[in-house]
């Protein structure tokens, strides 16, 4: 069981390489391959045709309880079989019918991981790994609609979502049913069917399972995707949209019958749904002229009688049911196939035009009416006799006096539409006037669908031979229940004399057949796809709409958004807490007002300045001040760090400002009327956001004891880390996945920087100042050896790789602004060529991703956890530990950030791209001495 | 209660500057933004102990809480990859509208 999905999934694999070399032959070897793996589960077949079942289960989801569990009894195998044998004979169809170029394309895998997903579906025996395969095969069928070009991608859209949706429900069943049940093994579940009967949540599980079934089965009101999907090439709708996929919905419904056969809504739903479906289809097949289009909608109605003769639940019905589904299979794959044929051939598939086959192609015109008189339940045919038990289960349906002999009619009626349209097919391969320009296609091409054709026939006197697998198989959907005995003639029964009727009935319909298409062609069914594509495009729309609004042109609009809804959520705040709050512990230092009073000052001139001047060097101060708060409150490193971000930043904000922009637009437009109303909603925001952060500040914190957090890190820290430095700790240490991932996101920064400000530009180089010159030939080393030290001691005194890095920054800024780093005039010192290699962004932010993860990888090696602090032998009395390591990673990616930002900014960029000389990455080093 | 008053001013005048025209003021009010809420967070921690969390501590009063100091030390260090960002985006929008004398959208 487990080496027939190994060989499906290992023939997927290989059948892109196998149709490389082999072309369109491919096909036969897929087709082989179906079969050894067919014959692998018929190898099992004692053992489950018994009563018994295959079991095989690995653990996967040990926290959810979830296994690889697979098992294979009576009911797997029927439809494995299906899959595999019509998959098999698709296959050895697509070895002729596709070129030896589409054959390298994408449907000859598709195909293949689709039989492997369907195998897997029905052999699952975890509602998980049911799901899994489920959408599995939704998604192939998907790739294999969307395969046939423009015209399909309206029709995939519909398949998509209509079957999407319907995985949604059953992934809503899935979680259902482990609720209701306490488990996802489909096997225990379905052993106690009390259990999830007797819970609350046992009806939204039956109907979430029938709208999943109804949706991958084309039920009405949703089978409208089916006909669409028939834009896929023809082998794609033989094995996908008529024998295999849409039976996963019929094999979904069997297994439930399990828990629900036996209760009256679901067997009310269920036929209803099946048979208002199964007239539904035929009335549309028989309207249509194409004749893809009438297999498609015969399709549907077929379902239709299928998902009927479940929801009957007998176990009469129920194995007519499956009886049922291997004929379609057998029939409506041949069927299709011969139409791929004779489309290829003609070039037509109107019904209307085919009339005379019989003489040019004789052998396809003997296959295709064998084919439909099957499908027509005409004896001997195999679809006759599962017809023949179909009505037998309807007439024995349970339930009111009247439900049998309606359920009944319902069937004829469908039948007998069926038996009509079976006829034109019929009619068109044998009837009218001749084609002599046509000829037989080749033999090879033609032998899948005759060898199924001629078994669709000689099975129906042959049907015993299915006795033992329908009986397994119903045991298996039914405990404890007396299958039916299946023959091929068991008297003069009601059920012969339905059939007598229903040929009656159709062979007049056929007779009139000019009067019936007057009647249909004026029949006006509702539009199910007309409804559905109005309804997808009004919920665009909607989206459309409800996005709108961010799509305005100004910035301001996009930014008010988060900032009015800060504002809101201030004084909803200040409301809910209703004054309601602790004592406020908070102290007070001597200093704060001047400080206030400065930043007050500040932030008021910034707010009205035009100048960017003024504006950055009114940022600059309030940097400044923030930092001495920090300072004030505790907070050593952090205002060590602001202060060197605030130095970089101003340094970097004077490069850009070199590029131009040094006036502002004015803060209020000039013209005196209307200037008030246009800055009143942006003065009231920033009001408003103002006074919530405040309040949110005033009444949220100073109210509390240290955290619990904070006392233990306070507590623990150096004992933990070696640490004394509990900041620089909790960075490199305690919470060093962040801080790792926080470094590498300024390294990406760096290279985004380098992206961004790549293109033309040239480099500006003031006139080099002798006093700065010489004071960055003595500050520059100082500022980097003094970031070394600082990076050294991090983990006990103020430091470490943030603030360490800034400070090496502050030197290569330094050595930039006084044009001693990139060489003078031509060419440039060795020792300057050395110092431009050294500082390059990529490599820093490279070399310093590489550091930090791979010092927290290193435990890992002796199977310690992600980032565990280890010491470094010979290197720890230097005081070298892995935390140093860690931050050295830490510093290089921050360098890496100010050495993009003095490359990028260092140079202007041109407006004109044609106007820089050169372009190129490398022309990066060329200068323009002002 | 001044560093709720701090912190109000700093949201403020961020808010207003991110709301004005000129790409520079929305960078500017970007900063002042993150003054602002750098400072909440560390207030977060309580501001009645402000000692040093370091041995020989030289602070006021009780040891300051160093869970909200790691947060914000990283917050300081982003943002200033923030800034860098949005001025590397600024400079390629005065490089891409030279003539409009880096209006920047109203």
């Amino acid at each position: 069981m487990v080496a027939a999905l190994v060989l499906l999934a290992a023939l997927a694999a290989g059948a892109p390489l196998l149709a490389r070399r082999l072309g369109r032959a491919t096909g036969y070897v897929l087709s082989a391959g179906f079969l050894a793996a067919a014959g692998l589960l018929v190898a099992l077949a004692p053992r489950v045709l018994g009563g018994g079942a295959v079991e095989a289960s690995t653990p996967w989801l040990p926290s959810l309880g979830v296994e690889a569990a697979l098992r294979l009894d009576g009911l797997s195998l029927v439809f494995a079989l299906v899959a595999l044998v019509v998959g098999a004979l698709v296959m050895a169809y697509c070895a002729r019918y596709l070129s030896d170029a589409s054959a390298r394309g994408p449907v000859l895998p598709l195909l293949t991981v689709f039989a492997a997903a369907m195998v897997g579906l029905v052999l699952a025996d975890d509602l998980v790994l049911l799901y899994l395969f489920w959408e599995l095969t939704t998604l192939c069928s998907f790739a294999l609609l969307s395969s046939a070009g423009a015209k399909a991608v309206a029709p995939a859209r519909r398949a998509l979502v209509i079957t999407i949706a319907g995985g949604l429900a059953l992934l809503v069943a899935v979680v259902l049913l482990a609720l209701a049940g306490g488990t996802t093994r489909i096997s225990v579940l379905l052993a106690e069917p009390e259990v999830v009967l007797g819970s609350p949540l046992a009806w939204p599980v039956a109907a979430c399972v029938l709208l999943a079934a109804m949706s991958k089965s084309a039920q009405l009101p949703l089978q409208f995707w089916l006909p669409g999907a028939m834009v896929a090439m023809t082998p794609v709708s033989a094995y996908l949209h008529a024998a295999t996929m849409v039976k996963a919905g019929i094999y979904l419904l069997v297994r439930a019958s399990t828990l629900f056969a036996e209760q009256t809504p679901w067997q009310v739903a269920l036929v209803a749904v099946g048979m208002a479906t199964a007239l539904v289809g035929a009335v549309m097949a028989l309207r249509e002229h194409d004749l893809k289009g009438i297999l498609a909608h015969s399709t549907v109605s077929q379902l239709g009688l299928l998902v009927a003769a479940i929801g009957v639940g007998t176990p009469t019905a129920l194995g007519a049911a499956l009886l049922h589904t291997m004929a379609h299979a057998l029939f409506k794959a041949t069927l299709f196939m011969l139409v791929g044929i004779i489309d290829k051939e003609t070039g037509s598939r109107d019904i209307r035009d085919l009339s005379g086959l019989r003489r040019a192609m004789p052998w396809t015109a003997a296959a295709t009416a064998l084919a439909a008189l099957s499908m027509a339940g005409v004896p001997p045919a195999l679809g006759f006799v599962s017809k023949e038990y179909l009505y037998q289960g309807f007439v024995s349906a349970p339930g009111p006096a009247w439900v049998a002999p309606a359920a009944a009619a319902c069937a004829v009626t469908a039948s007998a539409l069926t038996f009509a349209y079976s006829m034109r097919i019929v009619w068109g391969a044998f009837g009218g006037p001749d084609h002599p320009e046509l000829y037989e296609p080749a033999r090879s091409f033609l032998a899948p669908a005759a060898v199924a054709a001629v078994a669709g026939l000689l099975l129906g006197p042959a049907v015993f031979l299915f006795d033992p697998l329908v009986d397994a198989a119903t045991s298996a959907a039914l405990p404890g229940s007396v299958p039916p005995r299946i023959y091929f003639w068991h008297g003069l029964s009601t059920e012969v004399v339905l059939s007598g009727v229903t040929v009656a009935l159709g062979s007049a319909l056929f007779w009139q057949r000019d009067r019936v298409d007057a009647v249909l062609v004026r029949l006006r069914l509702p539009d199910a796809g007309g409804v559905f594509d109005a309804g997808h495009s009004g919920l665009l729309a909607l989206g459309g709409r409800i996005g709108a609004g961010t799509r305005a042109r100004p910035l301001g609009a996009h930014l008010a958004r988060p900032l009015a809804v800060v504002a809101v959520l201030g004084v909803v705040g200040a409301v809910a807490l209703g004054g309601a709050l602790p004592e406020r512990t908070a102290t007070a230092v001597p200093g704060e007002p001047v400080l206030l009073v400065v930043l007050a000052v500040a932030l008021a001139c910034a707010a009205v300045t035009s100048s960017a001047v003024v504006l950055v060097a009114l940022v600059g101060l309030v940097g400044l001040v923030v930092a001495v708060r920090m300072v004030l409150v505790g907070a050593a490193d952090v205002a060590l760090t602001l202060l060197l971000v605030e130095v970089l930043t101003a340094v970097v904000l004077v490069l850009v400002l070199r590029g131009g922009g040094l006036h502002l637009p004015p803060v209020v437009r000039p013209a005196g009327r209307g200037a008030l109303p246009a800055v009143l909603p942006a003065a009231l925001l920033a009001v408003g956001a103002g006074t919530a952060a405040g309040l949110g500040t005033w009444s949220l914190t100073g109210r509390r004891e240290l955290s619990p957090t904070g006392a233990y890190l306070l507590d623990n820290a150096e004992e933990l880390t070696g640490g004394t430095n509990v900041v620089n700790t909790v960075l490199v240490d305690f919470r060093g996945l962040d801080t790792l991932l926080e470094s590498v996101l300024v390294g990406v920064v760096a290279l985004g920087l380098g992206v961004l400000t790549r293109g033309p530009g040239r480099e500006v180089r003031e006139r080099p100042d002798v006093v700065l010159r010489v004071a960055s030939r003595v500050l520059a080393p100082l500022a980097v050896l003094a970031s070394v030290v600082l990076l050294w001691r991090g983990h006990d005194q103020p430091g470490g790789g943030f603030i360490g890095a800034l400070v090496a920054g502050a030197g290569v800024v330094l050595v930039h602004l006084a044009g001693t780093g990139g060489g003078e005039g031509a060419g440039g010192t060795g020792r300057a060529v050395r110092l431009e290699r050294l500082t390059d962004p990529v490599l820093l932010a490279g070399a310093g991703a590489l550091v930090a993860v791979g010092t927290g990888l290193v435990p890992l090696v002796w199977g310690g956890a992600l980032m565990e602090p280890f010491s470094v032998p010979g290197l720890y009395a230097l005081g070298i530990s892995s935390a140093l390591l860690f931050d050295l990673g830490v510093y290089a990616l921050v360098v890496s950030l100010v050495a993009a930002c003095v490359r990028g900014f260092g140079r202007v960029p041109s407006a004109v791209p044609a106007a820089a000389p050169a372009a190129a990455p490398g022309a990066e080093h060329a200068e323009v001495v002002r | 209660m001044t560093t709720a008053v701090v912190v109000a001013l700093l949201v403020a005048t961020g808010t207003w500057l991110v709301l004005r025209r000129g790409l520079l003021r929305v960078v500017v009010g970007f900063v002042l933004l993150g003054h602002g809420v750098n400072l909440l967070v560390l207030t977060a921690g309580g501001t009645d102990r402000r000692g040093f969390a370091l041995p020989g501590q030289q602070g006021q009063g009780p040891v300051a809480d160093p869970l909200p100091q790691a947060f914000v030390l990283t917050a300081v260090v982003i943002a200033f990859a923030v800034t860098v960002h949005l001025l590397g985006l600024l400079r390629q929008g005065q490089a891409l509208d030279e003539d409009d004398d880096a209006e920047g959208p109203a």
